[in-house]
């Protein structure tokens, strides 16, 4: 059973690239098969996450995989996402726009990316997920230059460098682990399974520990997007093409956050979570310093989008550094920008479609144009800035409540101040979007409806979620909250 | 008794081969090109024609001027007392040691560099000046070079270096070793002003950094200076030799191992002076603001020969 | 026997950061080609030393992986990359030459120091060389941050790959030969796809 959940889950999009790289001629059939199979994964990620909420064992296939409660959630996420993100990529739509060179190219690519997430979340062994996330920086630099500008290929450049370089640091303290791990004489073969290293963790040496996290959070955090090695992010987000910002900023920087979250379950057991807490919570709030401060002066929306990725990533990580209560609200934080920033990327897509330009001056007076995606969007960005009813809201409070009550006063402080300030920042851009006087040639009335029908789904899911947060996606959070932190 | 007569017969030793030794670079050298050459013993009859000539001195000059030769020649001559030649019962160790020997050759450079700047002209201040940019990075190469071995050996006299060598010469397999014998080598041709540094048989004056210095003397002072010159190619080559490849040297008293002493160091150093010669001919002379790069190379080198020894130990 | 074990694989170690500092030294960009080659090489005859010495029959392939893909396909990758899109010379690097050296040089100690506890806490006999690859990690990314032309940095990246090979082969004997392979395929993959980006993204200045 366990194994045939966990080939559900990454079969589909293994299928769906494999299909649009030997199909070469219906690119347009190929996207449909793999609109169709797609949810399949997401809904193999949902059993198994329902399993793990209530309170089942982990999904266990031989050594090499293993999915518990923390990789159920960051699984589930990636393929909803994932999901999203094949449902509104190119060649499906009836008007064929799309030259079938780039339909091909996407849906090869993309379903690459979204498989390579799945089994970065899923794997046991820590080195095939370091491997697993250095693959989805070489599959998803190719598909950023699709427009051939030399914008694009310049954000793209970047991405793929100083990904390279940061994943090369984290692969670096991974070893620094192994080798500590292999000092205490244990087993070689399966040395880099998360279970052995966290059962060998009392007996790593404390320095070494030390240097090695160090690595593991510089490495994994610049694919985080985390303070200083963040400078990729604004480029290559906005410059992408929409799907595949949606899963980039939704859930691969979740996937690397992740990563720390693993690394950092082994390293506490090893030295006590004082030395990691205070390294995430410097990082975390450095972060949110630089994505709220840079908010304000940016005249793109997508760029605008980026940055408060950029906020975001710095508030889960922040709250990885405060105890239980404090990954759990973290956690809560991933799953409701997830589902927030994916659909917030789809619709400036739509956007992007009908006013040919990215600036914010330029697309302005979007309630006149398209009224049903304004008002998705308007909802979206409400849900980033932290309003209620959305779950964004719900977990900025828990993460500023673990804040003071762990002890962080000022701390708590300068986080309200910035989150205030990335608020103001947000809804001034979203009003010059949403008003004003829309240029003569933009057509008004809106596109094909079933996709915006789709992507009011996670708008939805967001306010239910930030009203109620239901029981099981609680116990799940509770869970994988206890993964990180026993 | 012995211990003083062999300390007194090295550093003679050394002052008496020393233009012979530049005269053999120089032959080696003509032949390389193509040319006759000179003859081994040429330098000595420079030496003595100088000698005898009289002497031009600016009005400009000070005591300086007049200091500086004097100067220049005692230090070096006491640097040459302190080099291990011979014998690695080293008599010298009593008078000094790595620091005193940095020291002498240093105190020789700022008084040559002095001695370039007194009579005011432009050459010498433009030779005194690239020189002291050239020692500013050569003399802690050097002194870094020998540390290395010297934090190996657990003390800094020359003669303890050797002894520790050729008592363990496992110590010289390793990358500190010879990341400290490169490092030497490459500061020792910027220190001597041989090529690719500078030109020793130059006198354009836009690529002259030694000859800068000591143009406005003539006569017996130039003597003395050119004399001084060879004396410390000898003694640096000498050093090179034996502390980082020491077999050979005598370790006892005996007139046996003195004499394989002697003939091991004037084949180390005749085999030196080859490779000087060879490497002249091959390269040409860097440009004066590339020197500082090769000097940083060399500098990267003995730092982390240092390192590697000071960490190992 | 361990003794030579020791020295062999530190004079591989310490020629390997040598090379490193060659790409600080030279302007030329085909002589940073050269040395990374070189440095490849070195890392091979590490990883076939510790295999035959240190008895990991596996790392036999694995250096011979290394001799193939890092020694011989991906320099001349690089090569065509550069004969196709001739830049100029790094003269100017974002820090000077002597700099760079110097700096290469502190970096080089403080590598030291930050690997006592590791080389404290490793009782194989390579484990002298810990700090040597520590280090070269360390001038690495320094490499990568200082120079202006993009293939420099590429090749400072590619040592910076190298670099941690040698921790894992002095640390620990290798990593395990799925998660080596991995590395390979990332690094191909890494290289053939910047290839492909780069001719568009010569005239950035910094990376």
């Amino acid at each position: 059973m366990d194994a045939v959940l966990v080939v559900a889950l990454l079969a589909p999009p293994l299928v769906g690239a494999a299909l649009a790289l030997l199909v070469r001629r219906a690119p347009q059939a190929a996207a449909w098969f793999n609109a169709v199979t797609m949810p399949v994964s997401a809904a193999a990620a949902a059993a198994i996450a329902l399993r793990l909420a209530a309170g089942g064992a982990p999904v266990i296939v031989g050594n090499a995989w293993r999915l518990d409660a923390l990789s159920a959630l960051l699984a589930l996420l990636v393929s909803v996402v994932a999901t999203l993100a094949v449902w509104l990529g190119p060649g499906l739509d009836r008007r064929g726009e799309t030259p079938g060179a780039e339909i091909r190219l996407h849906r090869i690519y993309a379903n690459l990316f979204a498989c390579t997430m799945l089994v970065a979340v899923s794997t046991s062994n820590l080195g095939v997920m370091w491997v697993a996330i250095e693959a989805t920086t070489v599959t998803s630099a190719l598909l950023i230059p699709v427009r051939r500008t030399k914008a694009a290929l310049d954000a793209s450049w970047k991405y793929l460098f100083i990904g390279s370089v940061g994943i090369a640091l984290a692969f670096a303290g991974t070893v620094l682990a192994f080798v500590d791990y292999a000092t205490t004489g244990g087993d070689l073969e399966l040395a880099l399974n998360w279970t052995t290293l966290r059962t060998a963790a009392p007996s790593l040496h404390p320095e070494v520990a030390q240097l090695a996290f160090v690595f593991l959070l510089v490495g994994f955090g610049t694919k985080a997007g985390l303070a200083p090695t963040h400078t990729w992010l604004p480029d290559a987000h906005s410059e992408a093409p929409a799907p595949l910002s949606a899963m980039m900023s939704g859930v691969l920087l979740a996937v690397a956050l992740y990563a720390v979250a693993r690394w950092k379950a082994i390293i506490d057991v090893a030295i006590g979570s004082a030395f990691t807490d205070t390294l995430l919570l410097v990082v975390g709030v450095a972060t949110i310093v630089v994505g709220s401060a840079s908010l304000l002066s940016q005249t793109q929306y997508k760029r605008v989008l980026a940055y408060s990725s950029i906020e975001h990533m710095g508030l889960a990580c922040f709250g990885l550094a405060l105890g239980r209560p404090g990954v759990f609200a973290a956690l809560l934080h991933l799953t409701g920008h997830a589902l927030a920033k994916s659909t917030a990327f789809l619709l400036s897509g739509r956007i992007y479609d009908r006013y040919r330009s990215g600036e914010i001056g330029t697309a302005s007076g979007l309630l006149g144009t398209v009224p049903a995606t304004a008002v998705l969007f308007a909802a979206t960005v409400f849900a980033l800035a932290g309003l209620p009813p959305f779950s964004l809201f719900l977990s900025e409070i828990l993460i500023v409540q673990a804040a003071w009550r762990a002890g962080h006063a000022a701390l708590t402080a300068l986080v309200l101040v910035l989150i205030l300030l990335a608020f103001a920042s947000l809804v001034t851009h979203l009003q010059r979007v949403l008003f004003g006087e829309a240029g003569r040639d933009v057509s008004r009335g809106e596109p094909a409806s079933v996709p915006l029908a789709l992507l009011a789904l996670p708008v939805a899911l967001l306010a239910w979620i930030g009203v109620t947060l239901p029981e099981p996606l609680r116990m799940l959070l509770t869970h994988a909250a206890e993964v990180v932190r026993p | 008794m012995t211990v003083i007569v062999l300390a007194v017969t090295q550093c003679l030793f050394l002052m008496i081969a020393a233009p012979a030794l530049v005269g053999y670079v120089r032959w080696l050298k003509a032949r390389l090109q193509g040319r006759r050459g000179a003859g081994m013993f040429q330098p000595y009859r420079d030496l003595r024609k100088t000698l005898a000539k009289g002497m031009v001195i600016a009005d400009t000059a000070s005591w300086i001027f007049h200091m500086a030769p004097c100067v220049v020649v005692a230090s070096t001559v006491a640097a040459a007392a302190l080099v291990p030649v011979i014998s690695a019962n080293q008599a010298g160790d009593q008078l000094g040691d790595l620091f005193a020997l940095m020291a002498l050759l240093i105190l020789g450079t700022i008084f040559l560099a002095l001695g370039g700047l007194d009579p005011g002209t432009a050459f010498g201040g433009m030779g005194s000046s690239r020189e002291m940019t050239v020692a500013a990075l050569t003399e802690p190469t050097l002194a870094i070079a020998i540390l290395s071995l010297a934090l190996t050996a657990g003390s800094t006299s020359l003669g303890t270096i050797t002894n520790t060598l050729l008592t363990t010469p496992s110590n010289a397999i390793g990358p500190g070793h010879a990341l400290a014998f490169a490092a030497f080598l490459i500061a020792m041709l910027a220190e001597t002003g041989r090529l690719p540094v500078d030109n020793p048989a130059t006198h354009l004056e836009l690529t002259m950094i030694h000859e800068a210095m000591i143009l406005e003397y003539s006569g017996p002072y130039l003597a003395l200076l050119e004399w001084a010159a060879a004396l410390k190619l000898t003694l640096l080559l000498t050093l090179a030799a034996n502390l980082f490849v020491p077999w050979g040297m005598a370790t006892s008293d005996g007139a046996g191992a003195l004499a394989v002493g002697l003939a091991a160091v004037l084949a180390k150093i005749a085999v030196l002076a080859t490779l000087l010669a060879v490497l002249e001919t091959r390269v040409a002379k860097l440009r004066l603001f590339r020197v500082p790069e090769l000097l940083a190379m060399s500098f990267t080198l003995a730092l982390l020969a240092a390192t590697s020894s000071f960490f190992t130990r | 026997m361990d003794a030579t074990f020791s020295r062999l694989t530190m004079t591989g170690a310490s020629a390997m950061l040598l090379l490193a500092l060659v790409v600080m030294w030279r302007h030329h960009v085909p002589a940073y080609v050269t040395a990374f080659r070189m440095q490849s090489v070195a890392l091979a005859f590490v990883g076939a030393v510790v295999a035959w010495l240190g008895d990991v029959p596996e790392l036999f392939l694995v250096a011979a992986l290394i001799l193939g893909l890092k020694g011989w396909i991906v320099p001349r990758i690089l090569a065509g990359m550069e004969a196709r899109r001739p830049g100029e010379r790094e003269l100017h690097p974002l820090v000077n030459t002597e700099m760079s050296l110097l700096i290469s040089g502190g970096l080089a100690v403080a590598a030291y120091e930050i690997s006592r506890p590791l080389a404290a806490v490793v009782s194989l006999p390579t484990r002298g060389g810990l700090p040597i690859a520590l280090a070269l990690i360390l001038v690495s990314l320094f490499i990568v941050v200082s120079r202006r032309r993009v293939i420099a940095q590429i090749v400072g990246f590619l040592m910076l790959e190298n670099g941690i090979a040698l921790l894992a082969l002095l640390g620990a004997y290798g990593v395990p030969l799925v998660v080596e392979l991995g590395v390979f395929l990332d690094v191909l993959l890494g290289v053939l796809v910047m290839q492909a980006l780069v001719p568009g993204i010569e005239e950035i200045s910094a990376g």
